[in-house]
């Protein structure tokens, strides 16, 4: 009798929890986490702007080995970089006022901008700059995160304090993107790192405020918890107009949406499609939208092979024939996808580079576009032989065996699973069966690189320069013949492709570079193995009582892509008398409110237990 | 013999009171009158069949075209309506229908869980309890150690390792929860074999099966069965749970897939109440219709009970 006792009330435990979720999941986490930022603000005067932080979080404040956005973001914030872009994508001065190339498009000139002091009064000069590269080009450890954006760097130099040359090995025509706020390096002060460099893989650099430069300075840090920053009001590029900026995270994208309806949080990058469709209905929130930086797709498994061309793995040999890729291609309805799973907030999606970055823009030509037309698929694949067995799936005329594909999703993708049901009816449509597999992220990327599937749901999201997205699809990144090393995207090699990759590296003038971008993504869109369905708008959600968060001009209504580092810099308090106490009320009291709901769900407990953990 | 046979009779307790009632059935007829006396189990009964006859015939009215979503052309997370009773989801599907045919896989895995966990658990239980001994204390130290194993992180893991849908969820919920069972059917397989017929039928010359399978099993049942419709229910939850976490494959359609996909697709910022709750309370429903007829049954079937 005990034992059946105790298990009822586990199972009863488990309603509670659920339920207590379900009714207030996402109010009490915002309480939870809100409450905690505000109390630790309360000795801190002037202006705060309140944002959430990317929902991967923070992995390490150290620079040479953080991979997570939300710490990408961090050191936009901090740490200076060579240069910056600006809003239509661009290279514009940041440390360098300006730049030069000799002749021979190996040398690289660039005029650091003088007078500037690191946020210990140091002065930051092109020697720091010097330092933090040739660190990353020597030390294994320092090259963790971008290592491979100097590997054809041959010597960096600073002759003065206002010159920085860099030499490379081949001509690079993406120099100008290396050093960018957020996602290229940060250069660190020479005096505070150099004697980390032989702890520096265990080197948390969370002494705070950490020495930097830039329009904040990180002045506090919570793991799984906040990052609070004061503006630097002496910064090159326009002081911030707000004196703090607090960065929360949320891991619950709805806990940030109610936050930020409950008045405690000023600016969300990155909702989803429901909660923006929601929120662009509500008071007191603005919505935009920006032009994506990434894409969304599937990629079917054209014969994986290694290196040497040796097969490997398991995938269907069928999808080696590129009709059957074609036909796949033309099952698959991307309009209905881009208004049914992401709400019409993107692009049906054609070129292989987003269109964030109109620069390398490429459309197929009249008449080349893969329309919606199973009729026309089932056509193809009867004239190629694939002939419906009597289960209405097609059999492959070169094995004898029913065409059964395995579609691997990403478990933790909301998107993924919707856009995987869609898959399978459409498929069925042309006589494909599809099998779903949903799998973690490392399982799947795991089998990726062993060939171990058939079609996979992909995504990539890239910075203004291509060199990296485009360079995935090369044969030099097929894994070794013992399986290892190697991060092709999916299996996709071309020699033509590889001398059109090889060449834009080395072209100098952008509308050029861009037309040979422009053919390798005519290559890639006509071998339909990387099926692109669309690029998602990067949706942002403000609150009004902020302006300046949503920086460019929209062009379609899509704003050019926001970056942390221009939104931060220029948000500004709409009524500088009204701003930070007024929404904290509410706030308290939509809390108080959360908090009561809570107690039957042992929330309560939780949240002490952290209180605690603050005082201390 | 005959208190063994009266014993297995409740499973026909819906039997026909036909006029001259045989032998047999007099006890289940005792047992539908006494069952009949509690409300609350012929409330709980009732809300389960209702469940289990939509269930049944959900296929006469709901076509494969209503489910699929690249052929359904409602609007997109709408709020109820005249031809959408219960609203409709992202995709423009109708969540009453979702809602119907979800019962039909949810209960599936439920009993199948279960079905599992008992015969399981109940084998294990009985051969610990008859054999005793190293076998006995073997087992039973198996049993403690599943015991305390955390189910849910164990319940995950085999998902992950076995791969993701309804059968690997079906399988881990009945490796984490056969241990109770498998308990209590040793407990009381001790107490049954300590009752003097046990030791006539050993004198008479029975095998260790023939005592298990004859004498054992049929007066552990009633036990076995009450447990059983309390295991449906942890069953329900844990399936709701798994899926809810997102170890469901999102082909099926169940009530803890249509929670995760409301959940993770945005339903508490829209304010999509249509889409969240219906599943929930579902879920509830029949976990207390299960609750409540398993108690009753409990209380009909133990006569220590009765007078509380």
């Amino acid at each position: 009798m005990v034992v059946r006792e105790s298990r009822r009330i586990r199972a009863m435990l488990a309603a509670a929890c659920v339920s207590g979720l379900l009714v207030a999941g996402p109010a009490a986490l915002a309480t939870a986490t809100a409450a905690r930022a505000d109390s630790s603000t309360g000795a801190t005067s002037g202006t705060t702007l309140r944002v959430a932080m990317d929902s991967s979080g923070v992995d390490t404040l150290n620079p040479f080995t953080a991979y997570f956005n939300g710490a990408l973001d961090l050191f936009g914030s901090i740490y200076p970089s060579l240069t910056s872009i600006d809003e239509n994508g661009v290279p514009g001065p940041y440390l360098a006022d300006s730049w030069t190339l000799s002749p021979d498009h190996l040398t690289w000139t660039f005029k650091i901008h003088s007078g500037l002091k690191w946020s210990d009064g140091q002065p930051l000069t092109a020697a720091d700059a010097a330092w933090t590269l040739n660190l990353i080009m020597t030390n294994t450890v320092a090259g963790t995160a971008n290592g491979t954006l100097v590997s054809n760097f041959a010597s960096v130099t600073a002759p003065d304090a206002t010159t920085l040359v860099i030499k490379t090995k081949q001509p690079q025509a993406n120099v100008t993107y290396v050093s960018i706020p957020v996602s290229g390096i940060p250069i660190v002060p020479q005096h505070i790192w150099q004697s980390h460099v032989a702890d520096l893989k265990d080197y948390k650099n969370d002494t705070f405020p950490v020495v930097g430069y830039g329009p904040w300075t990180l002045t506090d840090y919570q793991t799984d918890q906040y990052a609070k920053l004061d503006a630097n009001k002496s910064f090159l590029l326009g002081a911030p107009k707000y004196d703090h900026l607090i960065e929360q995270l949320y891991k619950e994208s709805d806990a940030a949406v109610a936050a930020l309806k409950a008045g405690q949080l000023d600016y969300i990058n990155g909702v989803n499609a429901t909660q923006f469709s929601s929120l662009q209905h509500t008071g007191g929130i603005t919505t935009a939208q920006a032009a994506g930086d990434g894409w969304t797709g599937l990629e079917l498994n054209p014969g994986a092979r290694t290196r040497s061309g040796k097969p490997i793995g398991t995938g269907n040999p069928a999808l080696s024939d590129p009709v059957l890729r074609r036909a796949i291609a033309q099952a698959i309805d991307k309009k209905t996808l881009v208004a049914k799973v992401i709400d019409g907030q993107g692009q049906v999606a054609a070129g292989y580079l987003p269109p964030a970055w109109p620069q390398w823009n490429w459309t197929p030509q009249a008449g080349e576009e893969q329309s919606f037309d199973p009729a026309a698929a089932n056509k193809m694949l009867d004239a190629a032989g694939y002939k419906t067995g009597a289960d209405g799936i097609r059999v492959d005329p070169k094995t004898g065996k029913p065409l059964n594909l395995r579609l691997g999703i990403h478990s933790d993708s909301s998107n993924d699973s919707a856009i995987s049901t869609y898959l399978v009816g459409w498929l069925k449509a042309i006589g494909v069966g599809v099998t779903i597999q949903p799998m973690s992220m490392t399982a799947l990327n795991s089998d990726l690189g062993k060939g171990d599937w058939d079609m996979l749901m992909d995504s990539w999201t890239t910075g203004p320069d291509p060199t990296y997205l485009l360079g995935i699809q090369s044969c030099s990144t097929l894994p070794g013949d013992d399986g290892n090393g190697g991060n092709t995207d999916a299996f996709f090699c071309d020699p033509n492709y590889d001398k059109l990759f090889a060449q834009q590296a080395t072209i100098f003038d952008p509308a050029q570079r861009a037309q040979v971008v422009g053919q390798m993504q005519d290559i890639l869109y006509k071998a339909d193995v990387d099926q692109l369905f669309y690029y998602a708008t990067n949706k942002v959600a403000a609150s009004t009582k902020v302006t300046g968060l949503v920086t460019g001009k929209p062009d379609n209504g899509f704003y050019p892509a926001q970056t942390s580092f221009w939104s931060y810099l220029k948000a500004a308090p709409v009524a500088q008398s009204a701003s930070a106490s007024s929404g904290s009320s509410t706030g308290t009291f939509v809390g108080l409110a959360g908090a009561v709901v809570v107690v039957g769900a042992g929330a309560v407990v939780v949240r002490r237990r952290r209180g605690a953990d603050d005082r201390e | 013999m005959s208190a063994a046979q009266t014993a297995t009779e409740p499973v026909h307790a819906e039997a026909p009171a036909a006029a001259p009632v045989p032998p047999r059935f007099a006890a289940a007829r005792r047992f539908a009158r006494a069952f009949r006396g509690r409300p609350a189990g012929v409330a709980g009964l009732s809300i389960l069949l209702l469940f289990t006859l939509l269930a049944l015939l959900a296929p006469a009215f709901i076509g494969p075209d209503q489910l699929d979503v690249t052929k359904v052309n409602g609007p997109l997370l709408a709020a109820p309506s005249g031809s959408y009773p219960l609203g409709t989801d992202q995709a423009g599907r109708s969540v009453l229908l979702l809602l119907i045919w979800g019962s039909r896989e949810s209960l599936e895995i439920g009993v199948l869980a279960t079905v599992l966990t008992v015969v399981f658990g109940s084998a294990i239980g009985i051969v610990a309890g008859h054999f005793g001994g190293f076998v006995g204390r073997a087992l039973m130290h198996v049993t403690d150690w599943f015991i305390a194993l955390p189910s849910l992180p164990l319940a995950i893991s085999l998902a992950a390792v076995l791969g993701q849908g309804s059968a690997s969820i079906t399988i881990a919920i009945a490796v984490t929860s056969w241990t109770a069972t498998a308990r209590l059917v040793r407990a009381q397989t001790l107490a049954v074999e300590a009752r003097p017929f046990v030791e006539r039928a050993r004198a008479l010359g029975a095998g260790n099966w023939q005592i298990m399978l004859r004498q054992v099993l049929p007066n552990v049942m009633p036990l076995i069965l009450v447990s059983s419709t309390l295991t449906v229910a942890g069953s329900l939850l844990s399936e709701a749970t798994l899926t809810f976490l997102g170890l469901g494959s999102p082909t099926d359609v169940t009530w803890g897939e249509m929670i995760h996909d409301a959940f993770f697709g945005g339903a508490f910022t829209a304010d999509a109440w249509w889409y969240l709750l219906p599943p929930g309370l579902a879920i509830l429903a029949v976990v207390l219709g299960f609750t409540l007829t398993g108690r009753a049954v409990e209380h009909v079937l133990d006569p220590r009970m009765e007078n509380k």
